[in-house]
């Protein structure tokens, strides 16, 4: 047995892989089938639409014309009454006319956006400084930093939803939309730095010193060192962990939930699609079109990373 | 260009000191190359110069300026390191003129300096390659070239030949040596390779534990060692230390009697006993000579009938084993003697190049 693998134990192999692989891609087919299908396929247990339909896509993406809405002519009864005042006039009209069944899909993924990558920044910039720190610098109390950062790490979110709201209430910052914003924002910051700076950390440990001791013989300080040498062969870890951030602050529910509760037009896609969900626009179409969309950023995301991931990017520096 | 001076030098780390008070003077233009065997400091002492270290205590003075706290990039330094540390991600030209970039030398100057480097260091084919894709040899050159175009005040050397093949080894070695005579900066070179040492330093400064053994040229270390270590240390194979007994008249070793106003190099002065002076005899094996080849002069003293107990033939040079006051003594002798093992040979020794050392503390007499 030098690795040679009979035919029988190949085919097993494989078969294995695929229940594998399908068992954890059927949820996703299930999403992408429904959402392209017509309103009478639904109940069709078969994955593959009868006929394609991509109104649910278009409608959440804004590609639908604005239906023009009829004012039913009793109403229009009641707005050609000229005792009636101008202002009251428009605020009858406006309720017939708007468009607010609409689901604002564009604006919740705007929001999603600006705080995932918003966070995923931040945090990436205070990984790289904490990490650098803790894996190359010696200082008193590195040890117990270097510890407490992954206490953080090991505290549930659920434990500290609560306390953490009740400590945003007390410094009035959830008394505020940009309060309770910028506190979200800390927090996923906070959540996402301990991993990003193991990670980070790590790999720097990897990256021989003399590269950066042979860039200070060359002239950098170590801050130039660091932006010259460092970063750029950090380039695949560095990308791990800015996706790593995106995509808990992406999917992250929980704290958004508390904190952006009243505000709705800061929700983000989560938010969004629990309300979809229980809202008079619970159509399954529209609801697995929005989860797809909602999916997206993350496969593309990988995608992108797994082209920076080739390994050995340090390869050939040094040598013994 | 400049002077280096060390002056009291001493490196802690924690509790142990690893350099224990280094004095020395390097003069402008000057190669020199610290030597000793590892954790003798002498690494250590070559990263104190760069700035990579900072001194415990004591004085460096490069030029006029004392640069203990000056950054390394400011010191205008050029380093070859042990691993060659080239940056990985970037090609080999970028490589080079890396540190040209960063200083903003205009483009033209770059691309003189850079055709003139590489084509000195026979670098043209590699330039656009990076360095994960170069030999042992390449990359040395390249880690090479990077030093030179800086046009530095001072080289480093830190090992740089450690990780070549030996072939390949004494080819940089000659390239080194060419480079220094071109161009004539102060160096400061790290090995423990005795023979790099020897070839192509001015000066060479022996550290043993954290202290400075013996500094000098190579020719005075290798014949006038002032103790058993450096003796040693330097030359291959290195000094047979012999026991003997000094008498007034004579140096007794093994009952075999060497005349003591022969031995030119031994200028002790204090009395002797009568019961003689134990001492430690140090001879180099290259300066015994076959008796069958070489006439017997009054220089030379004949150690009659010693028992071959092995031969290493290398070549030109054949080494032999031999008893002598009960250690195993080494001889190089030339290949046109015919020995066997288990024979008996005669050798002659050169008396002016006989040295003797104290017994307690190794050091000369």
């Amino acid at each position: 047995m030098i690795g040679k693998r009979t035919i029988t134990g190949r085919i097993g192999f494989a078969l294995a892989v695929l229940l594998l692989v399908s068992f954890s891609l059927l949820p996703f087919a299930q999403i992408l089938s429904t959402s392209l299908k017509h309103q009478y396929d639904w109940g069709n247990p078969s994955l593959i639409p009868q006929t394609i339909n991509l109104d649910a896509y278009k409608e959440l993406l804004g590609l639908t014309e604005a239906k023009k809405v009829e004012i039913p002519a009793a109403i229009q009864k009641i707005l050609n009454n000229p005792k009636l005042p101008q202002d009251k006039k428009d605020a009858i009209a406006a309720k017939y006319m708007s468009n607010d069944n609409l689901f604002p899909f564009g604006k919740y993924m705007l929001n999603s956006v600006i705080f995932s990558v918003g966070a995923a920044t931040f945090s990436l910039v205070f990984s790289v400084m904490g990490a650098y720190s803790i894996s190359r610098l010696r200082f008193k109390g590195q040890v117990v930093i270097q510890r407490s950062v992954l206490f953080v790490y090991m505290v549930g979110g659920v434990l500290l939803m609560v306390p953490l709201y009740q400590m945003a209430m007390n410094i009035g910052l959830a008394s505020s939309l940009w309060g309770s914003a910028f506190c979200l924002f800390l927090i996923y910051i906070v959540q996402t730095l301990p991993v990003g700076m193991y990670m980070l950390g790590n790999y720097f440990r990897g990256i021989p010193f003399a590269l950066e001791e042979a860039a200070m013989m060359d002239g950098c300080s170590r801050k130039e060192a660091i932006i010259k040498v460092v970063l750029p062969l950090s380039l695949p870890m560095l990308a791990t962990v800015f996706i790593y951030c995106f995509i808990i602050g992406w999917n992250e529910y929980l704290f958004a939930s508390v904190f952006l509760k009243q505000y709705p037009e800061f929700h983000t896609l989560p938010l969004a699609l629990q309300e979809l969900f229980v809202s008079k626009n619970a159509i399954w179409d529209r609801i697995m079109a929005a989860s797809m969309l909602t999916l997206a950023p993350i496969v593309i995301c990988f995608l992108f990373a797994s082209r920076f991931m080739k390994g050995g990017k340090t390869d050939g520096g040094v040598k013994g | 260009m400049a002077a280096i001076t060390l002056k009291n030098i001493i490196k802690s780390y924690d509790k142990t000191q690893v350099v224990k008070g280094i004095d020395l003077a390097i003069e402008d233009g000057e190669f020199v190359v610290l030597v000793g065997p590892s954790g003798c400091g002498k690494s250590t002492t070559l990263r104190m110069i760069a700035g990579l270290e900072q001194p415990t205590s004591g004085d460096i003075i490069i030029g006029d300026r004392v640069v203990n706290d000056i950054e390394p990039q400011d010191r205008n330094i050029a380093m070859v390191f042990q691993n060659y540390a080239l940056y990985p991600h970037k090609s080999v030209k970028e490589n080079i003129v890396f540190a040209l970039r960063r200083l903003k030398v205009d483009n033209e100057e770059i691309e003189r300096r850079l055709s003139e480097i590489s084509e000195m260091l026979q670098l043209e084919e590699l330039l656009d390659r990076k360095p994960a894709d170069l030999s042992g040899g390449q990359r040395q050159r390249v880690a090479m070239g990077r030093a030179i175009i800086r046009e530095a005040d001072v080289f480093l050397f830190d090992e740089p030949l450690s990780n070549l093949d030996s072939k390949l080894r004494s080819h940089m070695r000659t390239e080194i040596g060419k480079i220094h005579n071109k161009f004539g900066r102060t160096s400061v070179y790290v090995t423990h390779d005795q023979v790099e040492a020897m070839t192509l330093a001015d000066k060479v400064v022996v550290l043993h534990d954290g202290y400075i053994a013996q500094s000098g040229t190579p020719m005075e270390i290798y014949l006038n060692p002032t103790n058993i270590f450096v003796a040693q240390f330097i030359g291959s194979p290195s000094m047979n230390i012999i026991e003997g007994t000094l008498f007034n008249d004579y140096l007794d070793i093994d009952g075999y009697h060497l005349p003591r106003e022969q031995l030119s190099n031994v200028v002790y002065q204090a009395s002797i006993p009568d019961s003689g002076l134990k001492v430690k005899v140090g001879i180099r094996p290259d300066f015994f000579n076959d008796k069958a080849f070489f006439s017997e002069t009054e220089a030379a003293f004949n150690f009659t009938n010693l028992t071959i107990d092995l031969i290493e033939p290398m070549g030109f040079d054949k080494e032999i084993l031999f008893n002598l006051a009960g250690g195993s003594v080494k001889a190089r002798l030339d290949l046109r003697s015919e020995i066997k093992r288990g024979g008996e040979i005669d050798l002659l020794v050169d008396l002016s190049r006989v040295l003797i050392f104290d017994y307690q503390t190794e050091q000369r007499l």
